[in-house]
């Protein structure tokens, strides 16, 4: 059976030149410091669809999530979404497309006011939105959200603190679902989660989509659950995106792309691997490198890689790598 | 003969029992995985091992640990103390809780072995440079002189391997030790770690909740669940036939590559409280198979085709 | 209901108890003066005047032969009253400017930050003096001086309180929905802020009582004959060798009280389990 967001076709958000800066310092006695989290990243999320991003702690992938979302504004480049450039909203259009839009998080412990009852976290987009329900629809519309999700309604009148990790979570996706988007960011939904609640959560996330047809913005730093879980994969590093590959199955040919598979150890002592040891370790995100972020741990960097930043270029098949010595 | 070994340990605190019954041998020279998700009590059985449960109020209410032949419940902590730092060494999870920010690199190493093996001051250095070398660690003099906070999270977990090492201890304990960093970093320092630990002929207890992890580097594998011994085996047999439904589940969520779209399940259930553990098997509530025994009785520890596994259903 | 039960916890220790038993005396004091005092306060009776304590007057006379019981029955009533509307007005405005400076950042944050620390680094009693000093000497002043003085700390302690929630997810999840500024700091922040920094007044109410009595002392705040325990204690120490319960019950009062309130507040940090967050700013 075809999901209805699968027959649409096209991109249902654009990201061209992404760039973020932050600053640190500037005041009586550290100078003024500047760091690109996301560096010119380019990116199209294709309906229905899960595109995922990799990468290790500081390469970019929250900050790019909170731009997606303009819950930061981008220091250059462009979002879209569905055609509209999110720069160009204002504050009250802005509040009205977050209906479309929405994000799970990572941290479950602390994403619902520790105040709130489940019930009133719920009914919170809502109020927020100035969506005004009766006391008999706001009911059905809890009820309804919870057992999307999986839980008992019974659990509504619990505060967050009475449930565990994956029930917290499982909340958290039917507050982002509650306005109905057609959007999902989900950063790093699971990285707190012990892993039987991880494939739980994951198995959630699949059927919803299929059920309400939803695009996702997959973050994670777990490659082998981003292989499984997403149909394109960007991998990330230092703020840039080095390798999108197309599928699961595309064996990546960027050698940063390649290191992270390679630390991925399988849950098969039959296939234990030797690590090529990647020399040094990630360099500061306020060290300005002029060629490829990845040319001072990479084994086959040339003068070219420290000179010259390689341009991501399509491999064909939507295959895109930003490397000038491929691997084979 | 094992060189630890771990009869039935049962753990209060206060009024919560949190280990009942946990039992497994460590031999020289072997690494042994000890797998559980959050709540199985596998960092609290490091802290009995560690003999450093009295420090969280804990108490072993039964069974015994022997290590090298000698009974270490009701040791004086005096002697306690002597053989966690000489034979029985820690490695944590966050390296900041090992490392003194104040006290140079160097120094710290230096002195677990001036204490632990009387070594001179330039002796002890010597040593340590060459521990920060063997762990491959680039420019081992100028790391020598610096600060924990210079040093990357990747490092200073390297700096605290190396200090357990520092006083040739006979066992490490190894809990999470890489479950803070990044991935690339995280596969390069067990290896690191399990190719020091293999040339030394150490024992190594690795407490671990990534079963990718166990299958690259362990032996034997210990899974506990909510404060039991669900199963013990060989490596090769936990993946190949696991006898306990906990860990054939367990292995199942990991998603491998070319995996079928929605075949990740996970567990049903989340690992129950100790304030309400399930009467019987307390795996019960969350396994596709259990019957009225699972529920009314505690399945033993039981000899199976190889290993110990406890369900009163593994068919062999 | 959840919110009482901390203070319910608090009244089931020791020194809850007995603390909250003479709270509810004193605050009982205030509210029903008229009916617990057996004379009016400013009647003079010149010539039973220094009467020592006795069954027509349980506490004595002071110098005008007023009946010093019912004077600090009065009393109560002023001391209160001026210590909590001060605190009140120094809790409420604490809470704004110290959620707006913790929320919004920047410049505005700076400047409140600047004057509150110049604030901070001067003794209460020195700011309330000052500030008389320059609006002029009475009950309003002396209530005007106090919430003031404490400003600095209550905004000093609203403010690291919403610094670290605002890096809350529920707070970043909340803007995600739709919610403007006005939401997040009503809805979460200062709900989430509010229970030490209400603790905090209220073992400032402690100190405001006697920064009150301090300034009546001085004659600073109520005016005559309006009874104030400070002014009681003041007129009281010309008599000191001749009628010494004129000073002796308002400082007893005094005392009771303030002990009181901190014993209760103490109980209630505990009660809360906030130590560490009072301890943070």
């Amino acid at each position: 059976m075809e999901s209805a967001a699968a027959m649409r076709e096209g991109d249902l958000v654009r990201i061209t030149g992404l760039t973020r800066e932050f600053s640190s310092g500037g005041g009586l006695m550290t100078p003024r410091r500047t760091m690109r989290a996301v560096n010119e990243v380019s990116l199209d999320v294709p309906r229905g669809k899960v595109t995922g991003v990799v990468g290790e702690s500081g390469c970019g992938k929250s900050t790019l999530a909170r731009l997606v979302l303009r819950l930061l504004d981008a220091t250059a480049g462009t979002v879209t979404f569905d055609g509209i450039d999110l720069a160009s909203l204002s504050p009250g259009q802005m509040r009205k497309l977050r209906r479309r839009m929405q994000m799970v998080f990572q941290d479950p412990y602390s994403a619902i006011d520790p105040r709130y009852t489940i019930r009133r976290a719920l009914l919170e987009p809502f109020q927020v939105q100035g969506v005004v329900q009766t006391a008999a629809e706001a009911r059905a519309t809890v009820d309804e959200l919870i057992s999307m999700v999986g839980l008992s309604p019974r659990m509504l009148s619990s505060f967050p603190h009475q449930l565990s990790g994956g029930q917290k979570q499982r909340v958290g996706i039917a507050r982002a679902l509650a306005l109905r988007p057609s959007f999902l960011v989900l950063d790093e939904p699971t990285a707190s989660l012990d892993v039987s609640i991880q494939a739980q959560i994951i198995d959630l996330l699949e059927s919803l989509k299929e059920e309400l047809g939803l695009t996702y913005l997959f973050i994670s730093h777990d490659l082998s659950l981003v292989r499984y879980f997403c149909d394109r994969v960007v991998v990330m590093y230092l703020g840039r995106a080095m390798e999108i590959l197309p599928g699961a199955k595309a064996q990546p040919r960027h050698h940063y792309a390649h290191a992270l598979l390679d630390s991925n150890f399988e849950p098969d002592p039959t296939q234990r691997k030797v690590i090529t040891m990647l020399a040094g370790e990630i360099p500061s995100p306020f060290a300005m490198i002029p060629g490829c972020a990845f040319a001072a741990r990479c084994p086959a960097a040339s003068d070219l890689c420290r000179r010259e930043r390689p341009a991501l270029e399509d491999l064909g098949g939507g295959h895109m790598i930003a490397c000038h010595h491929p691997k084979n | 003969m094992a060189l630890l070994s771990v009869k039935d340990i049962s753990v209060t605190i206060g009024k919560l029992n949190l280990l009942d019954g946990v039992a497994f041998d460590i031999g020289a020279g072997e690494i042994l995985g000890l797998v559980g998700e959050s709540g199985s009590g596998k960092s609290l059985t490091a802290m009995c091992v560690m003999g450093l449960l009295p420090r969280i109020g804990g108490r072993i209410t039964e069974g015994s640990i022997i290590f090298d032949g000698r009974e270490m419940i009701g040791l004086p902590e005096v002697e306690l103390r002597h053989l966690r730092g000489k034979r029985i060494a820690l490695i944590s999870q966050n390296p900041m809780t090992s490392l003194d920010p104040i006290i140079r690199i160097g120094a710290q190493i230096d002195q677990v072995s001036t204490l632990h093996l009387g070594l001179s001051a330039e002796a002890a250095k010597a040593r340590s440079l060459d521990l920060i070398a063997q762990l491959r660690i680039p420019e081992p003099e100028a790391i020598h002189g610096a600060y924990p906070h210079q040093l990357s999270g990747g490092m200073k977990q390297r700096i605290v391997i190396a200090m357990a090492l520092a006083a040739d201890p006979d066992l490490i304990v190894a809990d999470e030790p890489t479950t803070a960093l990044d991935v690339t970093i995280q596969a390069q320092i067990i290896q690191i770690m399990v190719e020091l630990v293999r040339d030394r002929g150490l024992a190594l207890m690795l407490i671990t909740h990534d079963m990718g992890v166990v299958a690259q580097a362990c032996d034997r594998v210990v899974v506990l669940y909510a404060g039991r011994v669900a199963e013990t085996n060989t490596v090769e047999a936990i993946f190949a036939e696991p006898h306990h439904p906990y860990t054939r589940e367990l292995i199942r969520c990991i998603p491998r590559l070319g995996q079928a779209p929605g075949s990740l399940k996970g567990i049903p259930g989340a690992v129950p409280s100790v304030v309400d553990y399930p009467a019987g098997c307390r795996f019960n509530s969350r396994c596709g198979a259990a019957e009225d025994l699972c529920r009314n009785t505690v399945p033993a520890l039981e000899r199976k085709t190889s290993g110990l596994a406890a369900c009163h259903f593994s068919e062999v | 209901m959840a919110a009482l039960d901390p203070i319910r916890k608090a009244i089931r220790s020791p020194r809850g108890a007995g603390s909250a038993a003479v709270l509810v005396l004193v605050v009982a004091c205030a509210v029903f003066a008229p009916l617990l005092a057996p004379y009016a306060y400013d009647i003079q009776n010149l010539p039973g005047a220094n009467t020592e304590p006795g069954w027509a007057h349980w506490m004595g006379t002071d110098e005008f032969g007023r009946d010093l019981f019912s004077r600090i029955v009065y009393g109560a009533r002023t001391s209160l009253t001026v210590a909590i509307s001060a605190i009140s007005i120094s809790v409420a405005a604490g809470l704004t400017l110290g959620a707006m400076a913790g929320y919004f950042g920047g410049p505005f944050d700076r400047a409140v930050t600047a004057v509150v620390d110049l604030t901070w680094s001067f003794p209460e009693i020195l700011i309330a003096l000052i500030l008389i000093a320059i609006i002029g000497p009475g009950l309003e002043s002396t209530m005007v001086a106090i919430s003031i003085a404490y400003l600095a700390q209550f905004t000093r302690l609203t403010r690291a309180q919403i610094m670290a929630l605002k890096n809350e997810t529920y707070v970043e999840a909340t803007a995600n929905l739709g919610a403007g500024h006005f939401h997040i700091i009503f809805r979460h922040l200062l709900p989430n802020a509010l229970t030490p920094v209400i603790v905090a007044g209220m073992l400032a109410t402690g100190d405001a009582i006697i920064l009150e009595a301090t300034l009546g002392f001085f004659g600073l705040g109520a005016q005559p004959p309006t009874p104030s325990w400070g002014a009681m204690m003041s007129s009281g120490t010309a008599q000191i060798f001749i009628a010494p319960w004129i000073i002796i019950f308002p400082g007893l009062a005094i005392a009771l009280t303030v002990i009181a309130i901190n014993l209760f507040g103490d109980a209630l940090i505990e009660a809360l389990d906030i130590r560490n967050r009072l301890r943070s700013s």
